[in-house]
């Protein structure tokens, strides 16, 4: 099923809630619908249903307008998924599937027929509802109503599918499970998908495109990979995010964080040594308590180095899986005389990367106050044969402290004076 | 293994749902025999009657004539018996059965329709001011004295209260509808307070008439007694018309009990549908309430018994509570004619007192459902 809005405006009275919103969905795509709340998102789903009436000649199904089309026409077209389906009557989950086959009755007075007993169980099988078919309605919890809800779907045997946020009220379990669902339809039996969502890493990782809409405009339409970006989703949502790549599958995700510091910043530069994705929390912690953070020395690909990357620290950097060299060893040190304290994450350490405690010695020698986050004792982060250890044990004797966490280490530094 | 096991739990759904289904279709089935027993028996209960009281004569002897007289005297006019039997049936008690067993369809059949456009289990056939609209209609025909007439006395009440019903119904209608739309909960709200005012002027008319009071307890608590043959033709044709269609559209009413909108996503014409039912069960029980006054409870509680017994799917439903509230009716008003024999009861006494107690069983249960 393809749809294709055109130069589509829709205002409820005096509000204008869609302004000149033109985009095409093709056949057997699976396109999101996102944005902020009030950015009209769902009303250009109503309007696509035809439940709210739009301008003729705006939307059309398959080419033709949407407005030449009856309701019954539409019902066998597409399907309606909508955020969450209550009724105080008792209906069987049976009774709910069958009303899909509503549309496709040829008269009144014509029963259900052997063939819609069939189409209802075959769509209840798919969305694993069958062993519970008897059961009432409301007595059914929201993942199982949900797929319910989509067994009707389809069992009117639809081109398309339209969901309007199908799974903001479900827990984790019951968001992948209705997701997963939608896609082996989308995928197996290509039924086109237009779905309302409003988390960002479901739409990430399930839509083939996605259209983001702010304030009733179209701000954009294209893969998620291009659609959320950390500028785009700045501009619409007002939020900074980072944008990572799922290390599990082909797609993106999103963390949002702010990257404003809650204390104003008074300047004073702190290095932290670190690795292995050690040193993220330590790092945002130091940042919103005002401090100026340099890190070093990582390898590109440390998820450290991304971690620093993402929050625009000045880094000292090695390329991927090589030993720490004597130019970054150097600009470590450089760094480190910069600065006005050191913190060390418990980061392991193995052969590549000793070189940042031998930089540690040297600032405690010359001096420098030095913070050592303790390490979980259950996992020792010494990989070089008792070396590291005996490097943190010498540290400690030249006057470096040892911090449980990193509120202790904040609380340090304020005391010291440090700041 | 496992793969069994998912086709033996798919079976047992299987034999479940048939099962389900099984009793559905045995209860509606078995409701048409329910119907008629009732109305052949409730031919023969009363003052004047095998199964009733009996008549007391001018010397004080109790007498009661046998089945054979009685069924007797229904196909033969020229008996020898000291009563007009003949007359006592097909003027009074025939015309009085057929009635109670129409208006109990038209309330029940209509108020199931009205929960469903209402969404809202609570709803019952006069949620959109019909019984206070004939109210007045009926207490002013009294105050005026319209109703002393001669000839016309008697058609001029029902005349006026279906015609003030309907005027009612049409002021809360388009109090509940704003640029074509229908508002189903300013709709309910709107029919409350008009049934408020409607029924403040009722008693205002009643309290500075001086009416008789007895005649009007009787038209305001519902009564059969002014059953006469064109009053059984005038509602059959209503509760015809408007029964079979509501009964076409019993497949929108089940989308329409998910919302509007989905109603609208399955094919339905929300909009045109609740219309359509709220003009056809105005009719409807106008056209009933007209000759008997406002029975209460059955088009509530009615549909909420049938539901309990087939389930909410209206195809099912609507004829199931059509005729469970014939049957309760025909019933009720054979008590009301009995239970002081030689006088009659308001029938809207009977079904309020078993109604009411039965209505806040429901209530307590749903409470408790609601708490699992």
């Amino acid at each position: 099923m393809r749809f294709e809005v055109r130069n589509l405006s829709f205002s409820f009275g005096d509000k204008r809630v869609l302004r000149d919103i033109s985009f095409e969905a093709a056949d057997g795509e699976f396109l999101g619908l996102m944005g902020p709340n009030g950015s009209g998102k769902t009303t250009l789903l109503r309007c696509m249903t035809h439940y709210l009436q739009t301008e003729e000649n705006r939307i059309f199904i398959n080419g033709k307008p949407l407005q030449s089309l009856t309701s019954t026409d539409l019902a066998k077209t597409f399907a309606v998924v909508p955020q969450s389906s209550s009724t105080d009557f008792t209906f069987s989950a049976h009774d709910i599937v069958m009303m899909g086959r509503f549309p496709h009755m040829s008269s009144r007075l014509a029963g259900y027929g052997k063939v819609d007993d069939a189409i209802v169980r075959s769509a209840m099988e798919k969305t694993n509802t069958w062993h519970f078919a008897a059961r009432p309605f409301y007595a059914l919890s929201g993942g199982e109503r949900q797929r319910v809800i989509i067994a009707r779907a389809i069992a009117q045997q639809p081109q398309g599918l339209l969901l309007d946020e199908p799974t903001v009220y479900l827990d984790i379990n019951g968001q992948l499970e209705v997701m997963d669902l939608i896609k082996k339809l989308n995928r197996s039996e290509g039924i086109s998908v237009v779905a309302v969502l409003h988390d960002v890493n479901l739409a990430a990782r399930y839509c083939d495109r996605i259209a983001l809409l702010s304030q009733g405009r179209l701000e954009a339409i294209a893969s998620p990979k291009e659609v959320l970006t950390p500028e785009l989703i700045q501009s619409v949502y007002g939020v900074d995010v980072v944008v990572r790549k799922d290390p599990f599958s082909e797609t993106v995700y999103v963390v949002p964080h702010s990257t404003v510091s809650v204390v104003p910043k008074h300047g004073t530069r702190v290095h932290l040594l670190c690795g292995g994705g050690t040193g993220g929390p330590i790092m945002k912690a130091l940042f919103d308590a005002g401090f100026v953070v340099s890190v070093g020395v990582l390898n590109v690909l440390d998820s450290d180095f991304e971690n620093a990357n993402d929050m625009h620290l000045a880094t000292v950097a090695e390329v991927p899986f090589a030993p720490i060299s004597d130019s970054a060893h150097g600009e470590n040190l450089r760094k480190i005389q910069e600065s006005s304290a050191i913190v060390m994450s418990p980061f392991p350490v193995g052969p590549g990367n000793i070189r940042n405690l031998e930089a540690a010695r040297t600032a405690a020698r010359s001096g420098k106050a030095v913070f050592i986050l303790e390490h979980d004792p259950e996992k020792g982060i010494d990989f070089v044969g008792g070396k590291a250890d005996g490097f943190i044990k010498e540290l400690i004797s030249s006057g470096a402290v040892l911090v449980k966490d990193v509120g202790e280490l904040l609380g340090r530094l304020s005391c010291g004076g440090i700041k | 293994m496992d793969h069994l096991a998912a086709q033996k739990d798919s079976e047992t759904t299987s034999e479940e749902y048939l099962r389900v289904l099984r009793r559905r279709t045995l209860i509606l089935s078995a409701l048409p025999f329910a119907l008629l027993i009732s109305a052949f028996l409730a031919v023969f209960i009363g003052t004047a009657g095998p199964l009733g009281p009996g008549v007391i004569d001018q010397e004080g002897h109790h007498e009661r004539i046998s089945f054979g007289d009685a069924i007797d005297a229904i196909l033969n006019a020229h008996g020898d018996w000291p009563y007009d039997y003949h007359a006592v049936f097909w003027d009074v008690r025939i015309p009085r059965v057929l009635l109670a067993g129409l208006v109990g369809a038209a309330l029940a059949c209509s108020g199931t329709a009205m929960q469903a456009v209402f969404r809202n289990p609570m709803a019952d056939p006069f949620i959109v001011g019909v019984s206070s609209g004939a109210s007045l209609g009926a207490v002013v025909v009294e105050v005026t004295g319209l109703g002393a007439l001669v000839a016309i006395g008697t058609i001029m009440s029902p005349v006026f209260a279906f015609i003030t019903a309907l005027v009612t119904v049409l002021v809360v209608y388009s109090l509940g509808t704003v640029r074509g739309r229908v508002y189903v909960d300013t709709l309910l709200l709107s029919g409350v307070a008009v049934a408020a005012f409607l029924s403040a002027l009722v008693s205002f008319l009643i309290y500075f008439a001086h009416l008789e009071y007895h005649r009007i307890i009787f038209w305001l608590l519902g009564s059969l007694a002014q059953a006469t043959w064109p009053a059984v033709a005038t509602v059959a044709l209503a509760v015809g018309v408007g029964s079979m269609l509501i009964f076409l559209f019993s497949r929108d009413l089940n989308a329409l009990l998910l919302g509007e909108e989905t109603a609208h996503n399955l094919g339905a014409d929300p909009e045109f549908l609740k219309t359509l039912m709220l003009v056809v069960a105005a009719v409807m029980t106008s056209a009933a309430v007209a000759f008997t006054g406002v029975i209460g409870f059955i088009g509530l509680i009615i549909p909420h018994m049938m539901r309990i017994a087939v389930g909410a799917d209206h195809r099912i439903l609507l004829p199931s509570a059509t005729l469970a509230g014939a049957t309760f009716l025909i019933l009720a008003d054979s008590v009301a004619r009995t239970v002081i024999s030689p006088n009659a009861l308001p029938v809207g006494i009977i079904t309020a007192l078993s109604g009411g107690p039965f209505f806040l069983y429901l209530l307590r249960r749903s409470r408790t459902e609601s708490e699992r």
